[in-house]
């Protein structure tokens, strides 16, 4: 072989190695893909059974083999005459090939039990050696192969890691626009697609009021956001800005405070919202949480710690109170951590379960969203509002990911601001 | 001026202040009045006035029935002049001690409207004898929006934390504290004190509620370091196979993971439980494919429900780590890079060598927090399992994947057993003290250490 010539770009010797995995992923195709339990056969006996059969899936296995030869040829053919463009054409059949047998580890139980292939019905058990050796020489070729085209091996995780990530986001959003109502169905891809649980959901006759819980979150997030905004910043001010006897023990007191769990004191905030006849109203809502969101001054105090003490100090020179400076200087300087905290605050209301259920009790048109979908996914109804409550839940979502999306780097901010306080 | 006021204590005006001074004590905002501050003790007057009138009407009845917390039951008499049974109204502990606990909070409070009148009666006393003119009324509260703006800003906010903050947790600790239990409920019943019989019934005793205790304190602590780590390593792990150099669209990649953790984690866990369900989803697509002939117990089993609940919080956690991550990773030096490729180092040596060190001299107190937050993650729990399989073994609702905070929450919710709820409360805050002690200590020395800087 021409072992002087050096080809930029292309490491040599990973060509080598996936030139084995494919001549071991060409051998295979002749060992049995099926078990001896099963009656199957090697790769070749099943596509002319599945033809015999009339079925479909033929042409799955069918492409399997094709890409295989192909894939050999092209791989044998770039280990003697190394280039790039043969290269790419080779990686891209390495990975239809392990897309094809990895399809074909889910699907061969529809397709041989569609064909009746065999009396017993299939399981992935019953994949034999063929099948399990053809499917570690695909990857292990397509690593190889990228690995000696320079391209990052990473990509393969990232696939599928990113199927995993999404799988469950894909599942409600077709739920959500599936015709076939119901919790249990059998498949993954709906039957019909509709706008039906859309609509139903936010018409004005529903028997569900979900048009009502939205807005009622809606509200609650708006003032909550407000007041709880107002208060964090002026908390966060003062700690950072201002000295004054009893600072330190105030911020101590705050942190002990803060390390009992939460729900310990619900059933006390409860029955003092009842004395305060506030039980089961969204005003109870928005004050608790405005209320004990001091509490959360850290990311906002961090990040006022970060501006220059001089800026304030020539403010005060210039003859501007503290206020003025607070609202003329501080505030305009913080415009990212304002968002973080907007954000934060907004979203809050959106997603709290626990409090607004123990709060609103069974008065369902008070219910928030969060109170609203968890009711909907109970046992008794489940099976009759699955699709509806996939809707609501995707009408929930769409616009916090956007506006998460679109304000991601105030977020990241505020994360990487608690990890440096 | 503020520095010498530091120094002197309310014994020490008191001991070496002229007899205006000392009759300030009795009637507060006296030395304001007689000095020039007329708007101002007036003000501290009237509040003495409402503090006596509070106490009186109610506040030292609230605060002695506490001592007993009740001594009448609520019962049947039977009323001769109707001739039928009637309920009397008896004593409701709950409202006694609810009462109490705000009766407390009030004098506190005005404790502290008192010491204040009594330094801010120093203060004009030393003004007016250092020639120096008494401020107005009008310029104090001029004052509220500079010197003092700390008045200003953190009333509201003390306020709401005193109000449905401070009072509650004070409610609930000494609730801890009583036998508030499911048969001891207000009005029918009354309940008292018992000291620390919570705590030996939760701890030690032979009883099933410490046999319901250990085994969830050990899975929440197992649960805590687990998910934590978990999340932790592979959320690295993600961040840096996305900043690889390699690596083309790292903003779609990323977008993708974020996509998942920007839905409301309720919306998730929810959609997330009922896919794995015994008709969920997953379970249908697995027969379907022939990974399994029976539905598989994620949820059912005990050991399954732990090890689904740990990989679902996987799904969770992964991107936050992922995202914060990112931003620590383009800061580590490049020259530490470069020097260690220089000397050879292989891509594990790099990870060993600098890079994780350094993420974690950065996020030890990160990790710390979210170890905390770990130990009272209650939304994962109960959107998933609802702390579920339950356990004949367990004391009643208690379930196999039930955290101390999930338990804690069904003690107040279903059981009604108020006084085991608030033992518990009081037993996650001694647990997140110590966790936080440990991070202090930690972080300290690593900070003095500078070993990146």
């Amino acid at each position: 072989m021409n072992k002087d010539k050096i080809v930029i770009g292309i490491r040599l010797k990973n060509f080598r190695i996936a030139l084995i995995a494919d001549v071991i992923l060409l051998l295979s195709l002749f060992l049995p893909m099926t078990s001896s339990g099963f009656d199957g056969g090697s790769v070749v006996a099943i596509v002319k059974k599945l033809t015999e059969a009339g079925s479909g899936g033929r042409y799955l296995y069918f492409a399997g083999i094709a890409f295989v030869l192909f894939q050999t040829a092209l791989s044998i053919f770039s280990n003697i005459r190394p280039g790039k463009k043969a290269g790419t054409v080779w990686m891209v059949f390495a990975a239809l090939n392990t897309i094809v047998i990895t399809v074909e580890l889910f699907a061969s139980k529809l397709i041989f039990d569609g064909a009746s292939l065999s009396e017993q019905k299939f399981l992935v058990k019953d994949f034999g050696l063929g099948f399990w050796i053809s499917f570690i020489a695909a990857y292990v070729s397509l690593v190889y192969v990228m690995k000696g085209m320079r391209v990052h091996t990473g990509y393969i995780v990232l696939v599928i890691l990113s199927i995993i990530w999404l799988f469950p986001i894909l599942w409600i959003v077709l739920t959500a626009f599936r015709g076939e109502g119901g919790y249990y169905v059998g498949y993954f891809f709906p039957k019909n697609l509709t706008f039906d649980n859309f609509i139903k959901l936010l018409s004005p006759g529903s028997i569900i009021p979900f048009r009502k819980w939205w807005v009622n979150t809606f509200i609650v997030a708006v003032c909550t956001c407000l007041l709880s905004t107002i208060i964090i910043l002026a908390t966060s001010y003062t700690l950072s800005r201002t000295r004054f006897a009893g600072r330190k023990t105030l911020m101590k007191f705050m942190l002990i405070i803060g390390m009992f769990p939460g729900f310990m004191s619900m059933i006390a905030v409860y029955n003092i919202l009842k004395g305060i006849g506030l039980s089961q109203t969204l005003a109870a809502l928005v004050i608790v949480s405005a209320a004990g969101s001091a509490m959360g001054y850290y990311i906002c105090k961090g990040f006022f710690d970060t501006i220059p003490k001089s800026l304030d100090e020539a403010a005060t020179i210039d003859g501007a109170t503290k206020w003025q400076t607070f609202i003329k200087i501080t505030i305009p300087l913080s415009k990212p951590i304002i968002i973080y905290t907007i954000l934060t605050s907004f979203l809050g209301p959106w997603t709290d379960y626990i409090f607004p259920s123990m709060v609103l009790g069974d008065k369902q048109e008070s219910y928030t969203v969060a109170v609203g979908l968890k009711w909907l996914t109970d046992f008794q109804r489940i099976d009759s509002y699955y699709t509806q409550f996939a809707a609501g839940a995707l009408m929930v979502s769409i616009p916090i990911v956007i506006l998460f999306i679109v304000l991601q780097r105030f977020y990241v901010e505020g994360l990487s601001g608690s990890v440096k306080g | 001026m503020a520095k010498r006021e530091q120094k002197t204590n309310p014994v020490s005006i008191f001991i070496q202040g002229d007899s205006i001074t000392k009759l300030s004590y009795l009637v507060w905002g006296l030395g304001n009045i007689v000095r020039g501050q007329v708007t101002k003790g007036l003000i501290y007057l009237l509040l003495e006035i409402l503090y006596i009138w509070f106490m009186i009407s109610s506040g030292i009845h609230n605060i002695i029935m506490m001592g007993t917390l009740g001594t009448s039951t609520q019962g049947m008499t039977f009323n001769e002049e109707i001739g039928i049974y009637e309920i009397t109204q008896g004593d409701n502990s709950m409202l006694i001690l609810l009462y109490g606990v705000i009766a407390i909070v009030v004098s506190a409070i005005f404790f502290g409207v008192w010491m204040s009148s009594v330094y801010s009666g120093q203060m004009v006393y030393k003004l007016r004898q250092g020639g120096h003119p008494v401020p107005t009324f009008r310029q104090d509260l001029k004052s509220l929006v500079d010197g003092n703006i700390h008045r200003l800003f953190l009333f509201f906010p003390m306020l709401g934390i005193i109000v449905f903050t401070v009072m509650p947790l004070i409610y609930m600790i000494l609730m801890a504290f009583t036998n508030y239990d499911a048969e001891h409920q207000p009005p029918g019943n009354l309940f008292t004190w018992v000291g620390l019989e919570n705590f030996r019934l939760l701890l030690s005793s032979t009883d099933t509620l410490s046999a319901t205790f250990w085994p969830i304190l050990g899975w929440t602590l197992v649960w805590g370091f687990v998910a934590t780590f978990s999340c932790y390593f592979f959320g690295i792990f993600l961040a840096m196979l996305i900043n690889s150099k390699g690596i083309k669209g790292k903003k779609v990649w990323r977008t993708i993971f974020v996509t998942a953790m920007a839905i409301p984690t309720f919306i998730s866990l929810l959609v997330v439980s009922t896919m794995l369900g015994k008709n969920g989803i997953v379970n249908v697509l697995l027969q379907t494919w022939g990974f399994t002939t029976q539905a598989l117990p994620f949820l059912t089993n005990g050991l399954w429900a732990k090890a689904t609940v740990i990989v679902v919080n996987l799904w969770v956690g992964v991107p936050v780590t992922m995202l914060m991550v990112s931003g620590i990773l383009m800061n580590i030096p490049a020259e530490l890079y470069e020097s260690a490729a220089i000397d050879g180092a292989g891509p594990v040596t790099v990870f060993v060598k600098i890079t994780f060190p350094y993420m974690l001299f950065i996020t030890t107190p990160y990790l710390i927090t979210n170890l905390i937050s770990n130990f009272n993650n209650f939304g994962v729990i109960y959107f998933l399992t609802g702390g579920e399989p339950n356990t004949l073994n367990y004391y009643k609702g208690a379930g196999k994947t039930d955290l101390l905070v999930t338990w804690l929450y069904k003690l107040t919710k279903d059981s009604k057993d108020y006084n085991l709820a608030a033992s518990i409360g009081i037993i996650i805050f001694i647990i997140s003290v110590v966790f936080s002690l440990i991070s202090y200590s930690r972080s300290k020395a690593l900070k003095d250490e500078e070993g990146f800087q």
